[in-house]
């Protein structure tokens, strides 16, 4: 492949990834959107109860029953609310953290946090089918382009869940080395066959149909981890899943920023 | 049926919010009994000794998912109506549900709460005429049998 094909290639991937994260964030402000949608109907609803005892100035015994249903009513409503208008602050918090706008350029962060934030995008695609296991250590802060981090991330968490066919766990690690940091993402999936584990970071290889941008995930992982000079590689078997292991140094060297940016 | 009538609705939700929202605006505007399950597992198993009229159940859920809760509950109360209520909007789960489950209604999230309401009355009226109906099959099925026991005596009597 030419390298105008590539970064063209590349480019198309990352719109795919793009349309898969708008269509994940747009089913997870469903959920909440849909509890406060059915409240404000509730509210009114009880608003104009209210009103109408309070018509004529008297409430009887009838009315008082009523008017204590209502207020039970309101204050699951209120529960509810409070439930629905955090998971929406986490869901902006965890977009923002994930596309870093405001740190596009070299920074020191700890990137538990950016593998939080793909898990929190892709949540729709793992609710009810993965387990997701965390076995996080102790990592210090390490000198990244956080927003090309969580790409990998994204990229990773994406391939391990479509390695898994129905139900299944993916498992992340991450381990504190001597000046580097560990991070391995394993999937309960099907596996790869060894003919196909050398060339599984090849731009446009995929054993998950023909389009260019399905297979180019990996081959943008790698691309990413290579300028930070960092190592990726993979190890599995068939039908004892998959593990991708991404090394990266706690500090950055002076030329990964050579790379196509 | 009207709504003043007692009947039961159960409501099966991972997403607390959502099945409480539901149950707040039924609980304001109907009679009916309306239990709320987080866990289908749990409600398959308070369905082996609670009655309901009305299954309204989300696709998505950790454990089991909402095609599979719904015909297993089948198996518990064959008799009551089963709603599938979900934020996902494919065509395969929906026909799965209505072949796999003997599905009544497909609701999409975000839901309208009238037609919820509408949606839900009409599936208790369809479970009380079915069990209506199951009463008067029995009914005729021991008349049928007492009339068999009478013929048969009569035989041994006189013939």
């Amino acid at each position: 492949m030419t390298d105008d094909r590539l970064t063209e290639a590349v480019n198309a991937a990352r719109l795919a990834t793009l349309g898969t994260l708008v269509a994940g964030v747009a089913h997870e402000l469903n959920t909440p959107l849909g509890a406060i949608n059915s409240n404000h109907d509730v509210l009114r609803r009880a608003l104009s109860r209210l009103q109408n005892i309070l018509a004529d100035d008297v409430v009887d015994e009838t009315e008082l029953a009523e008017v204590r249903r209502i207020v039970r009513a309101l204050d699951d409503i209120m529960v509810v609310n409070d439930l629905a208008v955090e998971r929406l602050n986490q869901l902006v918090f965890s977009l923002r953290s994930f596309g870093r706008p405001d740190r596009a350029e070299r920074d020191f962060v700890d990137i538990h946090e950016g593998i939080e934030s793909a898990l929190a995008i892709l949540g729709h695609e793992l609710k009810g089918r993965i387990e997701i296991v965390r076995a996080y250590d102790e990592l210090p802060r390490i000198e990244c382009f956080p927003h090309e981090l969580n790409q990998v991330f994204m990229n990773l968490l994406v391939n391990a869940s479509q390695a898994i066919p129905g139900r299944g766990t993916i498992t992340i690690r991450t381990r504190r080395g001597d000046d580097e940091v560990l991070v391995e993402v394993e999937d309960s999936g099907s596996g790869v066959a060894p003919e196909h584990l050398d060339r599984i970071f090849e731009p446009g290889f995929t054993t998950r149909g023909s389009r260019i941008s399905m297979g180019l995930g990996l081959a943008i992982a790698r691309q990413i981890v290579d300028r930070h000079t960092g190592r990726i590689n993979v190890r599995s078997a068939p039908g004892a899943g998959t593990t991708f292991a991404v090394w990266l140094p706690v500090r950055l060297g002076t030329h990964h920023t050579n790379g196509n940016r | 049926m009207p709504d003043n009538r007692t009947a039961t609705v159960m409501l099966v939700d991972d997403e607390v919010m959502v099945a409480t929202a539901l149950r707040s605006f039924l609980e304001l505007e109907t009679a009916w009994c309306v239990l709320t399950f987080s866990d289908p597992l749990q409600a398959l198993e308070a369905l082996r000794s609670e009655h309901a009229d009305v299954i309204v159940s989300d696709f998505m859920m950790p454990g089991i998912d909402g095609v599979t809760f719904l015909r297993q509950s089948r198996e518990i109360q064959p008799l009551a109506t089963r709603i599938l209520l979900t934020g996902y909007g494919d065509k395969t789960n929906a026909i799965r549900a209505i072949n796999e489950a003997g599905l009544y209604y497909y609701l999409q999230k975000p839901w309208d709460n009238e037609q919820l309401r509408m949606v839900i009355r009409n599936g208790i009226e369809r479970a009380t005429l079915f069990r209506e109906l199951d009463e008067r099959v029995g009914e005729l099925d021991g008349a049928h049998s007492e009339l068999q026991q009478l013929r048969r005596k009569l035989i041994r009597t006189f013939l």
